[in-house]
């Protein structure tokens, strides 16, 4: 059952309970609409695709028994695609975006909300104590930080409907973001989870009942794409507050992502455009940028590994011995305890379907660059009314992603760890000039070491330069970086990249700094590439294109 | 007291050639776009800060400094009041030179609302920020419905109703539809793209490879030099327009080689008279200065240059041609320098694209 409030209706109705059912009924129904709109031979056209790309996704695994269920549905589907004629097209159509919306369709309950938001957080505390004596000093208030925009942010949730649109480093993302909606008194989040997060049984529990719907991202028909994006549209409109990541998933270089999907930003548009278009007194919706910092990643080891074999190809040669490596996160939370070490939730300026800024201070309106008023529905004006334009908010879609992009651009924090491995980084390279990245991965190996004479003025530039930006506000510094000199960040820095990951990072030895993982040194660094920190090139994605191209 | 339109035409209005459209500058392009908007039966307002000007074009149908000896359709109004013209406008389009444009943005950003589309035809980019044109009217305004004209447009051929193409580049069709309507005529032929950054960076920076073929015309190089030296020159472009997000068969388009082979042939075009002022040992300036028009290839050579170290991209016809205007390194010695770089691929293999 999913609580909704009513305004989006713009019918004077007494507020009510809106069931996840009849949400779901909707989703189908529109999208049903838009589909048979079309001609016989364009519907089973559509038909056709779906079986064809579900064959090849299901093809790959075979013990999960949710495929069985699909595999099964898919043999029924082409059976009687086989056989159909025009009416009994439509009813496939049906029961295809029937039998996605049940997967989809998250079950929200508010009276489970409030159990386990009151429970939960001291549940959470024992949990992680769990006897161990060692987290007793594990206190989620102390170990997270909110910060930015968060008065904007809950005004925006009172004011409108919120999409929160974080950056995504890891697993751990979805957790603070709970805690952290929770902690600031907002209402509830739905949010699109991976079905993978959904297979483990106590996080699948929670994330269902506490307004996860499920996106399967291997899903990839036409039918399921619109059907998805409907289920989001039908919310949003409804009044119901979202969380998605618009990079889609984790950031495997450990860079801050620039490229997103556009597939829920646009879901987001078209809300805004539909309750419009029924109601102008009805609530704006608010696009919230926010980013997550951790000094250390849970899982950063597997991550740069994924990102260096993908973009690598043949190219990338693990010198490494081998190991496994689960994600701790039992060490994890407890290195961050004893390490004294924060997680930044930073909140970014509320922005609206362009991606201009909302002054909150001004009752929400829209300002242009030059800080000039707009009115944001205005955009979706045609002869003095709102009007339906899909090719039009695709390119809104667009600007908005840019927007968003830019706002994690400068609500990132830089920290004494990523300021370290920016500089290491830097020195290593300057010292292999004709190495290309992976070549220099492979070079570096487990066992070399850079003197503290020839890191100091590296980070002293480097310092400096992170100070400019913070001053341009085009980025924000930790507290432990403010007015901090090269041999802070250096100590500070190296103690938090000599723990935790199961070879340290780097170590201080002395005179000399010893790297024993270049690959995670080049995770590390990476949080910082992109803001022109140095001369060269030091886009990631592209760093390992160019090591492609080379030809001995 | 304003009317205050109510944006985007529907297809009832241009149906009822009521679309009524503020160009924003009265130069031979902004006023033959009138000319051709009102020749279509809609209403253009044609602005001008010069009153004199004005009164001329309204009374005598003609803007004699501008398109000596053509006459306006009547229905071309010249006005010269800026927030008036911008208000009541379904459509604002953009005719200046670029060095003007962020100016008259910010004036224009105080009036324009969020569902007016603004189109420009302005072929260049921003000397210190290297911003092409629709940057610009974001920066300044809250337009966001944006699209670009372009394309092999000598003012004064369309003025006189010789047959021609351009290209309407916007990522938005119903902007494509009602320029198309607005200007489209049996001898105005408006092509749709959707590619508006590539129309921008083509347009702009063809312009440099104009001087250059200026240069070779005026030294009698021979028409195999000039075809060679152009298409190399293009070949640059499209390798630095790529790599800035344009999409390669921009460069094919009339923004692209339409329009670089108007200006690298047409004693018309500015850009071509700089080069053969500069091959005849003008300086810049003096060059400049015996045009007496702007030549937008000058800066947008400085642009190129910028844009190309950022993206580490070669362009050595590109680097000659700006030491030959901004470092009085000689027409000839510059040439000369091309003719002993080591050849490499003609065509590039592979295109690169940053980030």
């Amino acid at each position: 059952m999913l609580r909704t409030s009513h305004e989006a209706d713009g019918r004077a109705t007494k507020p009510g309970v809106l069931s996840g059912a009849r949400i779901a009924d909707e989703v189908v129904r529109r999208v049903r609409s838009r589909v048979v709109d079309g001609s016989d031979a364009h519907i089973e056209q559509l038909l056709y695709e779906t079986i064809y790309r579900e064959q090849l996704r299901l093809a790959d695994n075979d013990s999960d028994p949710r495929v069985e269920v699909d595999r099964a549905f898919i043999r029924t589907l082409r059976h009687d695609l086989a056989h159909a004629r025009s009416p009994q097209l439509q009813q496939l159509v049906h029961s295809v975006l029937t039998h996605y919306t049940e997967e989809i369709s998250g079950h929200f309950d508010p009276r489970v909300y409030k159990l386990a938001t009151t429970v939960i957080p001291p549940a959470l505390g024992a949990l992680l104590h769990g006897g161990r004596p060692s987290l007793r000093m594990f206190d989620v208030r102390e170990r997270v930080l909110l910060e930015g925009e968060v008065s904007a942010l809950q005004w925006a949730a009172r004011a409108g409907t919120v999409v929160l649109v974080p950056s995504h480093v890891s697993n751990l993302d979805s957790l603070l973001l709970g805690y952290a909606i929770f902690a600031l008194g907002l209402p509830p989040f739905a949010y699109g989870a991976g079905l993978n997060l959904f297979s483990n049984a106590i996080i699948g529990y929670f994330m269902r009942n506490l307004g996860a719907f499920t996106v399967d991202r291997k899903k990839q028909d036409p039918l399921y794409l619109d059907t998805v994006k409907e289920y989001a549209t039908v919310l949003l409109e409804h009044g119901q507050h979202m969380l998605f990541f618009p990079g889609g998933t984790r950031s495997r270089s450990g860079a801050i992502e620039s490229h997103l999907k556009l597939g829920f930003l646009g879901a987001a548009v078209s809300a805004f455009g539909n309750r419009r278009a029924r109601d102008a007194e009805s609530k704006p919706i608010f696009f919230v940028p926010c980013t997550l910092t951790y000094p250390l990643v849970l899982e950063g080891a597997s991550l740069i590994d994924e990102f260096l074999r993908r973009e690598g190809g043949p190219h990338f040669v693990d010198v490494r011995d081998e190991f496994e490596r689960p994600e701790r996160w039992y060490d994890f939370l407890r290195q961050l305890a004893e390490l004294d070490l924060q997680v930044h939730v930073r909140f970014g300026t509320p922005l609206d379907i362009v991606g201009n800024k909302v002054d909150v201070r001004a009752s929400g309106i829209s300002r242009d660059r030059r800080g000039r008023p707009v009115d944001p529905v205005r955009y979706l004006y045609r002869d003095g009314a709102v009007v339906h334009d899909p090719d039009r908010d695709a390119q809104y879609t667009r600007l908005l992603a840019d927007e968003i992009a830019q706002g994690f651009r400068g609500e990132s924090v830089a920290l004494p760890s990523s300021v370290l491995a920016y500089a290491v980084f830097r020195r290593l390279r300057a010292r292999y000039p004709t190495l290309d990245v992976l070549r220099l991965l492979r070079v570096l190996g487990p066992h070399a070491s850079i003197t503290l004479s020839e890191l100091r003025p590296e980070l002293d530039i480097l310092l400096a330069k992170v100070s400019q930006l913070s001053a341009a506000s085009a980025i924000h510094l930790s507290p432990e970086l403010q007015g901090a000199g090269v041999q802070d960040v250096l100590e500070s820095g190296a103690k938090t990249l000599s723990s935790y990951h199961r070879e340290p990072v780097v170590v201080l030895e002395g005179d000399l700094l010893r790297i024993h993982d270049p690959n995670l040194l080049l995770y590390y660094r990476n949080r910082l590439a992109g803001y022109g920190l140095c001369a060269e090139q030091d886009d990631p994605a592209e760093e390992l294109r160019a090591s492609r191209r080379f030809r001995p | 007291m304003t009317t205050e339109s109510t944006a985007v035409g529907s297809s009832a209005r241009v149906l009822q050639n009521e679309i009524e459209v503020a160009v924003i500058g009265a130069g031979n392009w902004g006023t033959t776009l009138a000319h051709l908007i009102a020749s279509n039966g809609h209403r253009p307002r044609l602005f001008t800060r010069d009153p004199d000007k004005c009164a001329t074009i309204n009374r005598e149908h003609q803007n004699p400094r501008s398109l000596p000896g053509v006459q306006l359709h009547p229905g071309v109004v010249a006005v010269t009041d800026f927030a008036d013209t911008v208000r009541s406008a379904h459509l604002v389009l953009l005719v200046l030179p670029s060095r003007g444009l962020r100016e008259t943005c910010r004036e224009l950003g105080a009036f324009l609302r969020p569902d007016q589309p603004v189109v420009h035809a302005i072929k260049g980019l921003e000397i210190d920020t290297h911003a092409r044109m629709s940057q610009i009217i974001q920066d300044e305004t809250c337009a966001r419905q944006l699209g670009v004209i372009a394309g092999p447009n000598i003012a004064v051929e369309v003025a006189a109703g010789k047959p021609a193409g351009t290209v309407i580049a916007t990522p938005f069709p119903a902007i494509a539809a009602l320029v198309r309507s607005l200007l489209s005529c049996q001898q105005f032929r408006v092509f749709d793209g959707h590619d508006m950054h590539g129309v921008e960076l083509c347009s702009a920076l063809k312009n440099v490879v104009a001087i250059a073929a200026g240069m070779v015309d005026e030294l009698k190089l021979g028409d195999n030099a000039k075809a060679f030296l152009v298409t190399r020159g293009m070949s640059e472009l499209m390798r630095l327009a790529f790599a800035l997000g344009a999409e390669p068969a921009t460069v094919a388009g009339l923004a692209g080689v339409g329009d670089l082979m108007v200006t690298c042939a047409s004693p018309h075009s500015r850009n071509h008279r700089v080069g053969v002022a500069l091959a005849q040992g003008m300086g810049l300036d003096e060059a400049v200065e015996s045009i007496g028009q702007v030549a937008e290839g000058v800066y947008a050579s400085l642009a190129a240059r910028a844009l190309a170290q950022a993206n580490r991209i070669e362009m050595p016809l590109f680097t000659q041609i700006n030491r030959v205007l901004h470092e009085r390194l000689p027409v000839l010695e510059a040439l000369e320098g091309l003719l002993q770089l080591e050849t490499g691929r003609d065509v590039p293999g592979v295109l690169r694209r940053r980030g």
